[in-house]
């Protein structure tokens, strides 16, 4: 099969790319080892972490730093994005709340408070701002599940000023089971049984704590997390909110599910578990690339690509103990700060950051790889996401925000 | 200034100094160790997981190696859940002097070493993955142990016969009245509170900081600190020690232990036990030495790099550095140097602490006119609280030169030696693969409550007893869990949230030391996700204005903060 488009990775820049391509009538194709960011981060859209108003502080840095991730894609390309998203979400079932010009503060697993912009609206109800109006939260959770434990972030909370306790549920009786990950929990609250059972225990803590809202592990539900939510506010009297746990992230897998959706209507096709070895190409066009497949390598033909392989850790970059970073896919030439002995920060969570994960693809306005010289390597292949040089998503605070930027910008050109 | 009074004040939480608080608390003699960091903390914690056979020293240090293969026997007896019977090979490979393998075995029957020729054939059969290209074979008696275990162990038995152990104490004074030590001061790195204590003797077992200790006294021990860098490979590809068949060298050695093989080491002299670096040509070049033995060993992922400091000690007759034994030496200093109530005990190898306790045991006994016998050599240790009792025995050796110290300890009916399946038939046993606290290392909940239980001060002190934070992820999904577990543990006892929250990040922190150096393909990746997840999910960073050192943890004390500096 012949496509238009191949985009190269299913994280969530090239989910945004290839919906663009899609919905412009392309047949279009991701192509993709695995899932990507979504499936280990929060499940929220970080535009940037540092500041009050991200959108304000976007449109400075863009003009202060002009190869940054944004700068290329555009701040006009993150605003029509986040609309996109948006709808994206709606269409599912699965609203994402927020405002780029004012950063929530929402609470995690350890009882922190971390900046983001959008977060689903099973979230909402938890933004410190909320929490601060002096009425008593509860966090709850379960014995079982091992990502997610109440006191901890209660007592945090507490010593922040925001009044909480925590305890733990008794798990309702559930067939035996050899693990209780997010997913598994997740999947439990999708019986209807379940969440009467949690709802009638939470009923009866509430009614005696006089609790105004309980905060709970972001694993009601993997489909239906709204309505659980409704169900459980209703059973209880008070807001319900999702406080994302350690990695699978539920709500990571119901933003990809929600994007699946929308791509698959705008007629394209996911396939997972391709892992693309190299490209061929005459000149600076790309005309194929070839993927491990269970015996043999399956070639791909398509007349426009999108790159979206994640950084170091999506494994679209991979460095070498020689201090060389590759490119796994096309082979394409990597910016790279310095020697292997200047690649990390004597601190692990030093706020500069380790100048390793700064390593990426150097592009052009047109998201197009250009080499050591500023050349254009293909004019046919735009790269997005967390593959591109001169960002440390993670650290700026800027994941989805950098993915969705310059995917969306993919996917108009 | 409080001040109390024993018989015998121990420097040093290692193997030595544990092992002479065992010894001199079953002959009745009142013993106090005091210890700056957790039990382990200094070389102990960071050598190479290796009980000798004694092979590695029939040439160049026979004493040494007489040494090793009688102790190897008598821990097998009285430490069997601390050994693995992995059994050892020497080998020549292209690079070897085919000369040796002749020298090798006439020196381990002059030395008691036993030893036996294996065909190649034989060699491959056992560890398809070596060197085809290597020509000769021998079979000995080395095993892996886990020092962790063992040092923890021991020093249960000395408590259980009355011995008080004092880690996270650091020494920062020795009493000296005229020509005799009589007592020192400590300080309790968890408050800053100063302790005085009195005593009859002094035993310094601080290992390479045995000249520092001494220095406090007023006398002179040259300890020559060589560094040794070790890297841990997320693999067993072997599941027996092997050797390369040459006089002692670097990166000849490879030892499976648990889950890892883990590649050794160098030895670099550095000014000062407390400030070394691994440097990145090192670890290139142990990697380059691993494809010798076993061709493509350094395409595997490396999990961890560390360093531990040998305590090499220099007589002052010896001119040439390289003259220095490796055998251990008692020093008494009131024949060597006049000063009454110390004696110092350096030197040696992990293989045989048992024997150099033993010596200076018997030494301070004399002195203080007990007459009781060593019996640490027949008495087992007992097993600690984080350990569970396993029913399976693993099968038992029955060829090779250790298969007849394998049917004896066997017919002893002890605890039965560590094997690679333990913790996982543990886990089937109890049905608990819903309950893993450390996934890669299959540290269960019960066994992490166990190690808070026992004392831990700190995470690390959790990770030295289970084992969590020591697999692939280093420390990904179970630092968190661990931490929270501390904080609802202890809560009640005053431990606050600050203080678990700080203890997370003195982890993490922990952790990230021993990555650097082998930060490169999957390890990066994995590091990567680490980022993500406390940063990008957990907010880990943004707890630093709620984090407090104290409720009994400590923490950035520079007493026990190995510092690694870039050359
Ligand atoms: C790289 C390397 C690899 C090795 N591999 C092996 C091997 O495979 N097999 C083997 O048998 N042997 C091996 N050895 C040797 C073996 O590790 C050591 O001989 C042994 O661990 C020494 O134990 P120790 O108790 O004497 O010293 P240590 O374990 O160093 O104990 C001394 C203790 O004193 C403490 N201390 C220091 N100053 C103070 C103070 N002021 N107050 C309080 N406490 C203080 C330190 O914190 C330290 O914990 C290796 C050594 C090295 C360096
Ligand atoms: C036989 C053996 C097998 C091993 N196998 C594995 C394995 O399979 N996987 C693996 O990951 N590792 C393995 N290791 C290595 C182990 O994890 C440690 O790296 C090693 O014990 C050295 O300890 P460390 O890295 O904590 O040392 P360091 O990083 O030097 O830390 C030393 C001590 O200083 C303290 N400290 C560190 N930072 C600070 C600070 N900022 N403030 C205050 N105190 C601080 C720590 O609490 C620690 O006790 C093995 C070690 C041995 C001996």
């Amino acid at each position: 099969m012949n496509y238009e488009t191949i985009v190269i990775g299913a994280g969530l820049s090239g989910m945004m790319a290839a919906l663009g391509r899609a919905e412009r009538g392309e047949r279009v194709m991701v192509l993709a080892k695995g899932h990507g960011s979504t499936h280990w981060a929060a499940g929220c859209l970080d535009l940037l972490a540092e500041a009050e108003d991200p959108l304000g502080a976007i449109n400075q840095l863009v003009q202060a730093k002009p190869a940054h991730p944004y700068a290329l894609a555009g701040v006009a390309a993150l605003e029509q994005a986040l609309t996109r998203v948006r709808g994206v979400g709606e269409a599912a079932g699965y609203p994402l709340v927020g405002n780029a010009g004012r950063n929530l503060l929402m609470p995690t697993a350890l009882g922190a408070l971390r900046p983001t912009a959008f977060v689903p609206a099973t979230m909402v109800n938890g933004e410190a701002r909320q929490l601060g109006d002096g009425r008593p939260t509860l966090i709850v959770g379960l014995h079982e599940l091992r990502d997610f434990f109440p006191p901890l972030i209660a007592a945090n909370l507490r010593a922040q000023g925001y009044p909480a306790e925590g305890v733990y549920l008794e798990l309702p009786p559930v067939e035996r089971s050899h693990d209780f990950s997010p997913v598994v929990v997740a999947r439990l609250f999708e019986r209807p049984a379940f969440r009467a059972a949690i709802g009638r225990q939470l009923a009866v803590l509430v009614r005696k704590g006089g609790y105004a809202r309980v905060g709970l592990p972001a694993v009601l539900g993997l489909y239906n997390a709204v309505e659980v939510v409704r169900e459980l506010q209703a059973l209880t009297g008070a807001l319900i909110f999702e406080i994302p746990t350690l990695p699978t992230s539920v709500p990571g897998m119901r933003l990809f599910q929600a994007f699946e959706q929308a791509l698959t209507k705008a007629g394209g096709r996911i396939q997972i578990g391709g892992w693309v070895l190299r490209g061929e190409g005459s000149g600076s066009h790309l005309h194929a690339v070839f993927s491990e497949a269970a015996s043999r390598e399956q070639r791909h033909m398509a007349r426009r690509w999108v790159l979206a392989t994640g950084g170091i850790m999506g494994g679209g970059l991979r460095a070498e103990h020689t201090g060389v970073v590759n490119e796994t896919a096309l082979g394409l030439p990597v910016r790279t700060p310095s020697g292997r002995s200047d690649w990390f920060q004597a601190r692990f969570l030093d706020e500069a950051g380790h100048p390793v994960f700064r390593a990426g693809i150097a592009v052009d306005a047109q998201l197009r790889p250009l080499d050591a010289a500023d050349q254009i390597v293909y004019t046919n292949v735009a790269v997005v996401g967390s593959a591109l040089a001169d960002c440390d998503p993670i650290r700026e605070g800027c994941l989805e925000g950098i993915a969705l930027a310059t995917g969306f910008a993919a996917g108009q050109l | 200034m409080r001040t109390i009074e024993t018989d015998v004040l121990v420097i040093g939480g290692g193997a030595t100094g544990t092992g002479c608080a065992r010894d001199l608390a079953m002959r009745g003699i009142r013993a106090i160790l005091v210890e700056k960091g957790d039990l382990t903390h200094g070389t102990t914690g960071r050598y190479h997981g290796l009980l000798h056979s004694g092979g590695r020293y029939v040439t160049k240090d026979p004493q040494s190696a007489t040494e090793c293969a009688r102790e190897n026997v008598v821990l097998r007896k009285i430490m069997p859940h601390c050994l693995e019977d992995t059994s050892g090979f020497f080998v020549t490979t292209p690079w070897d002097d085919p000369a040796y393998g002749d020298v090798f075995v006439k020196n381990c029957r002059l030395t008691g070493v036993p030893v036996q020729e294996l065909s190649v054939q034989e060699m491959l059969r056992r560890e398809p993955m070596l060197n085809p290209q290597i020509s000769r074979v021998f079979e000995v008696m080395d095993g892996s142990a886990d020092s962790f275990l063992a040092t923890r162990s021991t020093a249960l038995s000395a408590e259980e016969y009355g011995a008080q152990i004092w880690t996270y104490h650091h020494v920062v004074d020795l009493v000296r009245e005229g020509d005799r030590v009589t007592g020192a001061v400590v300080e309790d790195l968890r408050n800053g509170e100063r302790i005085g204590i009195l005593c009859a003797y002094v035993l310094n077992a601080a290992g390479a900081w045995a000249g520092k200790i001494a220095a406090m006294a007023g006398v002179t021990v040259t300890v020559l600190p060589g560094k040794g860098t070790m890297v841990a490979m997320n693999h067993r590809m072997v599941n027996t020690v092997v050797n390369r068949c040459k006089l002692p060298d670097d990166g000849d050695i490879i030892v499976p232990i648990h889950t890892v093989a883990v590649i050794g080491t160098t030895d670099v002299h550095v000014p000062d036990p407390d400030v070394y670096g691994i440097e990145p040509d090192e670890i290139q070049f142990m990697l380059a030495e691993g494809d010798k033995l076993l061709p493509g060993f350094s395409q595997y992922r490396a999990l961890r790099a560390w360093a531990g400091v040998r305590p090499l000690y220099k007589d002052r007759d010896v001119v040439n550095d390289r003259d220095i034994p490796r055998t251990f030496k008692l020093l008494d200093h009131a024949e060597r140097d006049g000063v009454e109530g110390m004696l110092s005990i350096v030197g040696g190898k992990w293989t045989t602490y048992r024997l150099m306790a033993e010596e200076s045991v018997d030494a301070l006994a004399k002195r203080l006119g007990n007459t009781r016998p060593c019996r640490t050599a027949e008495e087992p240790l007992p097993l600690p609280p984080t350990e569970h009792q396993t029913t399976f025995r693993p099968p038992i050796r029955t060829t090779g030169p250790g298969a007849r110290v394998a049917a004896e300890v066997e017919a002893l009916q002890r605890a039965p030696l560590y094997w690679l399946g333990k913790h996982l038939s543990e886990v089937e046993r109890e049905q608990s693969f819903a309950d893993l606290i450390c996934e890669c290392e299959m540290a269960s909940r019960s066994r992490v409550l166990a190690a808070i239980d026992a004392g831990a001060k700190n995470l690390d002190d959790i990770r030295r007893d289970v084992r969590m934070g020591m697999g692939p992820c280093q420390g990904g999904w179970c630092i968190y869990r661990t931490t929270a577990l501390l904080f609802e543990r202890r809560g009640e006892d005053g431990l606050s949230q600050a203080n678990s929250n700080d203890a997370l990040l003195h982890f993490l922190q922990a952790r990230w030391k021993g990555l650097v150096p082998v930060l490169w393909g999957d390890q990066l990746r994995q590091a990567r996700l680490d980022e993500l997840i406390y940063v990008g999910v957990l907010g880990a960073d943004r707890l630093r204005s709620i984090a407090e050192q104290g409720g009994g943890l400590v923490t950035d004390n520079p007493a026990v903060a190995t510092e690694y500096v870039k050359a």
